[in-house]
């Protein structure tokens, strides 16, 4: 066993863990944080998309143990006192949201384009979620969804 | 999918990594940014005894320019290396082809020294370090050696590294003065290569090839370097009949393998057709 | 019939793009999908065959059990001994099969036996430790060889592997034929695929010891069905299995077979006196299902000179693997589509449900639907090139008109509304037709190759569950139908149950605004808990969320139920107020007088007379707000060979698609995709918008990428989401939406289905697009997926994909 310390979503954690545990696990069943899902087994889908250290990664394809230092955010970080963040906003506003199950990873990889890329073209977007997959949308309102996100957040920025 | 039982290392220095590599040559297995052998582990097709991790190792990931040379850390990111003004500026043949390789999260995570020393068939990097006549600095227990590139990939998931040695840096030319691309086919954007192929070249007056190397992924067991077509062109006017010319030899030498994305016959196709086309997408 | 003016008081909500804010838990990552639910779980794993078809021998599961933390191993042989086998629906041969593996496995990935330890690692671990003595057997993987004389069986008692065989014929075929001018026909084959729901396949079994009865957590599609199941297997009767579908992560009907996995879970759930939690693995989902059964599809039209279709004669042969449930079904389905959006006369179809060494199937998006039109407008649109007619006008002759409507095809399918020439006109507009043809012409002169497709297509709805009594005895179900329960709360609030369940269609959504707009109010006051529990949820054996059923029987149920509780509170508000019932309307959230509006009773009021202060109730009036409905869809014909309807509402569609072929390196790319598209009346625009797209992208997968590869050995080789390829955001086009709005008669909204047309109607678009793109070489496609390989050897030599 490795004692592992992070930090998820600003709070900080200190387990015990097998080496061989996945991230998604320890963040699932160890922090409990169940907003980050698992779809696939070989790092395809980016349903278990988390920030490390500031940028997206897939937490099904990375130890626990790798992770010891880190800084960490899932999805559960996104809402900030009971006000959900603008990317949350735009996802209802453009009906981006189907069975919900690839959301939070898909809003993950939006953010870590709008933090670096806050005017993206259409073409942008879809290469920043090229790394999610989604099964009922068809990725149009998402990426309708993550244009919007770039003006609510442009806006918020002005204001 | 859960990974088997390991037990895990984290060592703080290459002397502490490779001295445990040595005394653990059979059981042991290197892991960098973990994007190929995670998946691996989780579909238990290897079954390591130990794993060593090399994230906690410092001075690993740079690139930096040394007298016309550019050294790249094995644990740089392909993030960092399709990011990196110094790389886009004196050898864009690399950022160009860390752009098309997997995901933005897989970017994040995946680095140089890990593709090139798992060695797939299909990665898209053995072909630009191919292309780009890389020399590569191995660290082991009796200390450093530098191999070329040419003599790196011996097969499928093959190299020329010794169980207990661990790929530190990379080292590319400066392109100064020279045309280069990287084209890659796939199914979608974030496959491997059906086929990818780099090209680098120095173009002289009245487009001649003055100097030609190319790297081809995807094909053969390992990635290669077509001579045949590299001799064609080489002196020749780059004009499309040429070049086509030259291309039809893409394969000649090696043995095209095919699997459920491609067949043997259909990748030699597409090698010969790419060879054309990442050439034209040089000039 | 409710008429749809006496639904509504309001519209304000019906019919608008609302929010879905009734699943904002789902941006926060607050759903509950069942591996979420945290209830001190034990964990089960499966150890699988390797072998496609094998003799199974001695199971050792000594090391398993002595690895720390196992639990229980219980083989395939051991389930069996405790359960009743699995029920068939629509073949005739007999063909038993258990919920696990006995005797022998028939499909690579065929649970052989079930591990249950206190963690999922140890679970895997020990599904390494077990050890199984196969025997091989010869193997059948396609068709053909499955129905040779000799073929090794994949089940003895049936004598073949052939479980369904039979032909029907409606009206006058021969005739037809002998009239015809032109018989165009071809063989195609469609491969096996999935829609791969995100979210893998989850479910917790607990056993309650004190009175020896089942819970179970389950992310299933059809409840009502599972449930019956379940008990039939367990042999349990209906009272000792509480069910619970909590948030589910996609469906489209992969998730309706679920259930024998859930009586193996509560077998050992009861075994080891633990709530045992079972997450399949995505490897699991793609290798042992279930699948979309790949067919090979011999299709004849009989036409006239000038077009006309005469007749359609099919011979299907759908290879439905290993799982006796499904079998025959995707034969049968398609006589809601045979004859499309024609008004063809007369029709022969020959249906054979061949087992095989394949994974089971299920009712995958559009079941059999997609292959039906998609051979159908094959067959259109290669009619057209060689009568020397357009596409499009060889579809505009052939039409069932406007006013032929409501029109029954010659099985006795009744299509009740649609404007299907107008579908086409809009579509044409859109994609810009004539230009496109024009610019093909230029861009071919300079080397480039693009073309454009058509598809017109049907996408029914609401099917009648008896339809598989064509071919067997008396139906166990027949019709369809939903139950629902509205209730206004103490606090004037409204809450919602339904029997069925929400696999990301945002049904509380939709609910909401049908039920403000019935009682005056606004939706935020509209509560739908999704969670099916079917302790407290009303539900048939028809329930779930299959056939594009929602906005018929879902939403009548839940419609007949508000309007039991707005008629109370109506006559409650009019007691309060001392106003005749007659002259009293619902403002606000209020009842009031319709002579002095001022004179309001709120709800909150009326609901604190209806739950606490019951002495002021009118009289003979019961206390409490709560109503149940049940709703069912009047026009199910009794289903029989000669006449019947297998689907009762019917939307309709073109698809036009522009794509570029790459001809060097046979690589296929969108410029243009057009879907006009015709579901009645809009409950919620965003969400019909959100249906057509993302349906139609699985039809892009299934055109393009998707394919289960297998083996000469059945083994198969695309378990991972590397092997098997689902579309991505990037090399998707941009889907033009265009609507009409025929409203359908027979349902209580005029709302048709939305779920599955996408996924119907887009794949002969793409594959004409590509036919015509290619005309230059002569290539033809016959055969899903169009791969770059495929493309470029049929340029070079084959002239076929």
């Amino acid at each position: 066993m490795h004692k592992i310390k992070v930090k998820i979503n600003g709070t900080d954690y200190e387990n015990e863990v097998e080496p061989r545990l996945l991230l998604v696990h320890y963040l699932r069943d160890k922090a409990h944080l169940t907003g980050t899902h698992v779809g696939c087994d070989t790092g395809n889908c980016g349903a278990c998309t988390v920030f490390l250290n500031g940028k997206p990664v897939k937490s099904c394809n990375m130890l626990a143990v790798q992770a010891d230092g880190a800084d960490l955010m899932t999805v559960e970080g996104l809402a900030r006192g009971g006000a959900l963040h603008p990317v949350q906003e735009a996802f209802l506003d453009k009906f981006a949201v189907q069975c919900g199950y690839c959301t939070p990873g898909m809003m993950l990889s939006a953010l870590a384009l709008l933090k670096s890329n806050p005017k993206p073209s259409e073409a942008e977007i879809r290469e920043a979620i090229e790394g999610n997959i989604c099964m009922c949308t068809g990725y149009q309102q998402i990426v309708d969804a993550i244009a919007h996100a770039a003006d609510l957040m442009g806006q918020s920025r002005s204001a | 999918m859960i990974p088997p039982k390991f037990e895990y290392l984290a060592p703080t220095s290459l002397a502490e990594a490779t001295a445990f590599l040595a005394a653990h040559p059979e059981e042991a297995k290197v892991v960098a940014g973990g994007q190929s052998l995670v998946p691996v582990l989780k579909l238990r097709l290897a079954r390591p005894g130990y794993l060593v991790d090399l994230g906690r190792i410092s001075g690993l990931s740079y690139i930096r320019e040394e007298a016309g040379t550019i050294a790249i850390g094995a644990l740089t990111t392909y993030a960092e290396i399709k990011e990196s003004a110094l790389l886009r500026e004196k050898c864009p043949l690399l950022p160009q082809t860390a752009a098309v390789i997997a995901d933005v999260q897989v970017r994040n995570r995946g680095t140089i020294g890990g593709s090139l020393s798992h060695a797939d068939p299909s990665a898209d990097m053995p072909a630009p370090i191919l292309a780009l006549g890389a020399e590569l600095k191995a660290v082991g227990p009796k200390g450093e050696r530098r191999i070329a590139v040419e003599n790196f990939f011996h097969g499928m998931f093959a190299t020329a590294l010794a169980p207990d040695e661990i790929l530190t840096e990379i080292r590319v030319p400066v392109l100064t003065g020279q045309r280069s691309a990287y084209l890659k086919a796939a199914r979608r954007a974030t496959d491997f290569a059906l086929v990818g192929v780099a090209v680098r070249m120095r173009v002289g007056k009245n487009e001649t090839c003055d100097e030609i190397a190319i790297g081809v992924t995807g094909v053969a067991d390992k990635a290669y370097r077509p001579a045949a077509v590299e001799r064609a062109l080489a002196g020749k006017r780059l004009e499309p009949k040429a070049i086509e010319q030259a291309a039809a030899a893409a394969v000649q030498g090696v043995e095209p393998l095919g699997n459920i994305h491609g067949s043997a016959e259909y990748r030699a196709n597409l090698a010969r057709l790419y060879v054309a086309r990442a050439i034209a997408a040089a000039k | 019939m409710l008429n749809f003016d006496e639904i509504f008081v309001t519209r304000n909500w019906f019919g608008k793009p609302v929010r879905r804010d009734a699943d904002t838990r789902f941006v926060k990552g607050e759903g509950s999908y069942v591996d979420d639910l945290n209830m001190d779980c034990v964990y089960a794993g499966f150890v699988r065959s390797p072998h496609a078809h094998a003799r199974l021998g001695k199971i050792d599961t000594s090391k398993a059990e002595a690895l720390k933390g196992v639990l229980a191993v219980m083989t395939g042989p051991e389930v069996a001994a405790l359960t009743k086998p699995v029920g068939a629906r629509a073949i005739t041969r007999p063909a038993r099969q258990h919920v696990m593996a006995t005797g022998k496995v028939r499909y690579v990935g065929e649970p052989v036996a079930v591990v249950v330890a206190e963690d999922r690692y140890t679970v895997e671990d020990a599904l390494d430790l077990v050890e199984v003595e196969y025997e091989p057997l010869p193997v059948v993987v396609e068709v053909e060889e499955a129905m040779k004389a000799g073929a090794p069986l994949v089940f003895e008692e049936a004598e073949t592997n052939v479980l369904l065989h039979d032909t029907l014929t409606h009206g006058d075929i021969d005739g037809a034929f002998r009239q015809a001018d032109l018989v165009v026909k071809e063989q195609f084959r469609i491969q096996r695929f999935s829609s791969t729901p995100l979210e893998n396949w989850a479910i917790i079994a607990k056993h309650e010891k004190g009175t020896d009865s089942f819970v179970v957590w389950a992310n299933c599609q059809q409840p009502g069905r599972s449930i019956v199941n379940v008990c039939g297997c367990l042999g349990i009767p209906a009272n000792k299995l509480r069910f619970i579908v909590p948030d589910s992560g996609g469906g489209f009907g992969i998730k309706l077979a679920l259930w024998p996995y859930i009586v193996s879970q509560c077998v050992v759930a009861r075994k080891v006196d633990k709530p045992v939690k079972w997450i399949q693995t995505r490897r699991e989902h793609l290798l042992a299902g279930t699948h979309t059964p790949d067919c090979v599809v011999d299709l004849e039209l009989a036409l006239k000179r000038d077009g006309k279709v005469l007749g359609l004669k099919i011979r299907d042969r759908q290879n439905d693997g290993s799982f006796v449930h499904t079998a025959g079904i995707y034969n049968l389905i398609k006589f809601a589509t045979m004859v499309g959006c024609y008004d063809i006369k007369a029709t022969q179809a020959e249906l054979m449900s061949i087992v095989s060494n394949k994974a089971p199937t299920v009712q995958n998006r559009g079941v059999g639907k997609p292959a039906m039109i998609f051979t159908l407008e094959r067959l259109m649109h290669r009619a057209a090139v060689q009568l020397g007619l357009d596409p499009a006008e060889i579809r505009f002759r052939n039409f069932v008109q406007p006013e032929q409507m409501p029109h029954t095809t010659p099985s006795g399918e009744i299509y009740e509304s649609g404007n299907y020439p107008e579908t086409l006109r809009k579509a044409l507009a859109q994609i810009g037709y004539d230009g496109v043809k024009k610019e093909q012409e230029s861009l071919r002169k300079q080397g480039k190759y693009i073309g454009v497709g058509l598809s017109a297509s049907i996408e029914p709805g609401t099917s009648n569950l008896g339809y598989y009594y064509t071919s067997r005895g008396t139906p166990e179900y027949m019709g369809n139908a939903e139950g629902a329960i509205v209730s206004m709360d103490y606090d004037g609030n409204v809450n919602v149950l339904l029997g069925s369940v929400d696999e990301g269609q945002g049904h509380a959504t939709s609910v909401a605004q049908v039920v403000a707009d019935m009682l005056a109010f606004t939706p935020e006051r509209v509560t739908m808990n999704t969670h099916m529990d079917s302790l407290v949820s009303p539900f048939l054996g028809h329930s779930g969320c299959y056939a594009n059923r929602f906005n018929d029987v879902d939403m009548g149920a839940v419609i007949m139920a508000t309007k039991k509780v707005r008629d109370k509170v109506l006559k409650i508000g009019a007691h309060m107020l001392g106003v005749p019932e007659g002259e009293v309307r619902l403002k606000d959230g209020a009842v009031c007088s319709a002579a002095e509006a001022k004179k309001s009773a709120p709800f909150k009021d009326i609901a604190t007379v209806a739950y606490k202060q019951i002495l002021l109730l009118p009289k003979g009036v019961e206390p409490g707000l709560k109503e149940v409905a049940y709703y069912k869809n009047e026009i199910a014909k009794m289903p029989g060979k000669e006449d019947f309807n297998v689907q009762m509402t019917h939307s309709n569609s073109v698809h036009a698609a522009v794509v570029e072929v790459d001809v060097e390196s046979g690589m296929v790319s969108f410029r243009k995709y057009v879907i006009a598209h015709d579901c009645g009346r809009h409950i919620n625009p965003g969400i019909v918008d959100g249906m057509a797209i993302g349906s139609t992208v699985h039809g892009v997968g299934t055109v393009l990428l998707e394919e289960f590869i297998y083996d000469e050995n059945g083994q198969i080789l695309t378990t991972s989401f590397v092997d098997y390829m689902k579309p991505l955001a990037v090399g998707l086009p941009r889907f033009e939406l265009t609507h009409l709005e025929s409203p359908c008669p027979t349902s209580l909204l005029g709302t048709k289905a939305v779920g599955e047309g996408g996924a119907i109607g887009s794949l002969a678009a793409i594959a004409n697009a590509v036919e015509d793109a290619l005309a230059p070489f002569g290539v033809k496609v016959t055969s899903l997926p169009i791969t770059p390989e495929k493309v470029m050897r049929a340029i070079r030599e084959t002239k076929v994909i």
